[in-house]
């Protein structure tokens, strides 16, 4: 039952590579200008470029992209709405038996520690 | 866990009446049909059951020395040390008229002489020599009833003692673990009565010596807890897990304060992301030369140790909210993995990048809506 862990590396690279790609095209869009409606899009880009770079093999990516197909409150999750619960927490923790969101909430950990390092890295590189 | 519940309760009417209805020597048909009807009743139990019984069959050396199918031996693996709590004695009284089986039933055996001999076995037992108490089944047996009358008075009211002595006896340290299926053990036998558990005898030579006494409790409660902790081994393997992948965790033990510490960490991690897109979309205009740079400095990190990662500027450092989460301690455990990783995968990224600037890639089929959606999501 648990599938090895992410190699944070290539995880890193494919999430980089996948958001810099959305930040592009969202600064070329009109009607962003520096408002709250470009943090909004930049977090929906961060999660989603995460979760694609991720790919369906992990539930909670899976959750997170068919969120994105749905349509539905993709940014309505902040982080402070969910309780203080596991399964708040980690997407797609509701529908998941104990120990397969133990072992999802792992890899979304290392995917979160990932993403945040690419986030740093680029805004060091960007105003150093 | 509700239908695990139902799932269980039907599975143990099924298992007494099974048991009760062969009597005879053929405890090994009446072991293999107990797995089938295991893997029978309660669909979702099917995963857990076969995968505990996998596991008990692949992993235990009881089962490797003695008979495969002897549901005895598979109560062995399942009860553990769960048996010795057991509240209601009239399964041992079930168990006086049905010792017969002695050829089969050699942990049978070990388990009433465990019983008999409590205090003097219990090395051997522990050792898991189950083959060496044969011979005394009879003299075992026989004192077992008196025993076993004496100790049904004893464990009616000593349940917490039995635990404590458990705990003493058995360094095993499933104890906290055992506890809790203990707890809940005790209260399903005694909410199902006897009929349902016909089966436990299970006596667990090599783990306790304690037990068992609470003879044949139903095979279902055997797969049942087989079911169980096989569960809480798994759970408590990925807690392990967790608490590596979360700093400072080291130091904390007990389920609960991990579990805190883990939606800690997390909340502070997506907060940390929040708040890193906010300044990423003020600074945005200058992602164009990004790219490149990015990735030769994400090789330059899995090189060189992340110094940089720890230079965070005292203005960006200052402004940052975050609780005290150390930067270099979770940045250097995905970097350390992987330095020499970083050699052959310069290439793979540079080729990766350039095809996928050049195609606008598309990482995969369910993520081919992600681009759409985050550009639309705002609206």
């Amino acid at each position: 039952m648990n599938i090895q862990p992410p190699n944070s590396s290539s995880i890193k690279s494919r999430f980089a590579v996948k958001f810099v790609q959305a930040m592009k095209r969202l600064s070329k869009r009109r009607g962003m200008g520096d408002r709250y409606k470009r943090y909004r899009a930049t977090r929906a880009a961060a999660r989603v470029s995460l979760a694609a770079a991720v790919g369906p093999e992990r539930a909670w990516s899976r959750a997170v992209l068919r969120r994105i197909k749905k349509r539905r409150g993709l940014i309505g999750r902040t982080t402070t709405n969910p309780r203080r619960n596991l399964r708040g927490l980690v997407p797609g923790g509701k529908g998941m038996d104990y120990c397969s969101l133990l072992s999802e909430t792992a890899h979304y950990i290392t995917c979160l520690q990932a993403q945040v390092q690419v986030m740093q890295d680029m805004l060091h590189l960007s105003s150093p | 866990m509700g239908s695990e519940g139902s799932g269980g309760r039907v599975f143990q009417h099924r298992g007494g009446g099974g048991i009760g209805g062969t009597n005879s020597a053929s405890d090994k048909v009446s072991g293999v049909t107990m797995c089938s009807e295991s893997m029978f009743y309660g669909s979702n139990w099917d995963p857990i059951v076969s995968l505990s019984q996998s596991g008990n069959f692949g992993n235990s050396n009881i089962v490797s020395q003695s008979e495969f199918a002897n549901p005895v031996m598979l109560e062995n693996q399942a009860m553990g040390s769960s048996l010795a709590q057991f509240h209601s004695d009239s399964g041992f009284v079930d168990l006086v008229p049905r010792i017969p089986n002695f050829g089969s039933g050699s942990s049978f055996s070990e388990m009433v002489t465990s019983f008999g001999h409590n205090p003097d076995s219990s090395p051997n037992l522990q050792k898991g020599a189950t083959q060496d108490h044969c011979p005394n089944s009879d003299g075992g047996m026989l004192g077992a009833s008196p025993y076993g009358k004496r100790k049904r008075e004893v464990q009616q009211g000593a349940s917490p003692k039995s635990g404590e002595e458990e705990q003493r006896k058995d360094p095993s340290g499933d104890t906290s673990r055992e506890d809790d299926e203990r707890k809940q053990k005790s209260e399903k036998g005694v909410a199902r009565g006897k009929q349902a558990k016909d089966d436990r005898s299970g006596v667990e030579p090599s783990k306790d010596d304690y037990i068992h006494v609470r003879a044949k409790r139903g095979q279902a409660t055997n797969s049942h807890s087989l079911a169980e902790r096989v569960r809480r081994e798994r759970i408590s393997e990925r807690m392990r897990l967790l608490q590596e992948l979360v700093p400072g965790c080291n130091k904390i033990t007990g389920k609960a304060m991990m579990l805190d510490e883990i939606i800690n960490y997390v909340q502070s991690l997506q907060q940390q992301v929040e708040f890193l897109s906010m300044k990423l979309a003020t600074v945005n205009p200058e992602l164009n030369m990004d790219i490149d740079r990015l990735l030769s400095k994400d090789i330059l990190h899995l090189r060189g140790g992340n110094t940089t990662q720890l230079g965070v500027p005292p203005g960006l450092s200052s402004s940052l909210p975050f609780p005290q989460y150390p930067q270099g301690a979770f940045s250097s455990a995905p970097g350390t993995g992987s330095p020499f990783h970083s050699l052959p995968q310069q290439h793979a990224w540079n080729t990766e990048l350039q095809g996928l600037l050049q195609m606008g890639y598309d990482p995969d089929p369910s993520g081919s809506m992600g681009r759409n959606g985050s550009s639309k999501m705002e609206l």
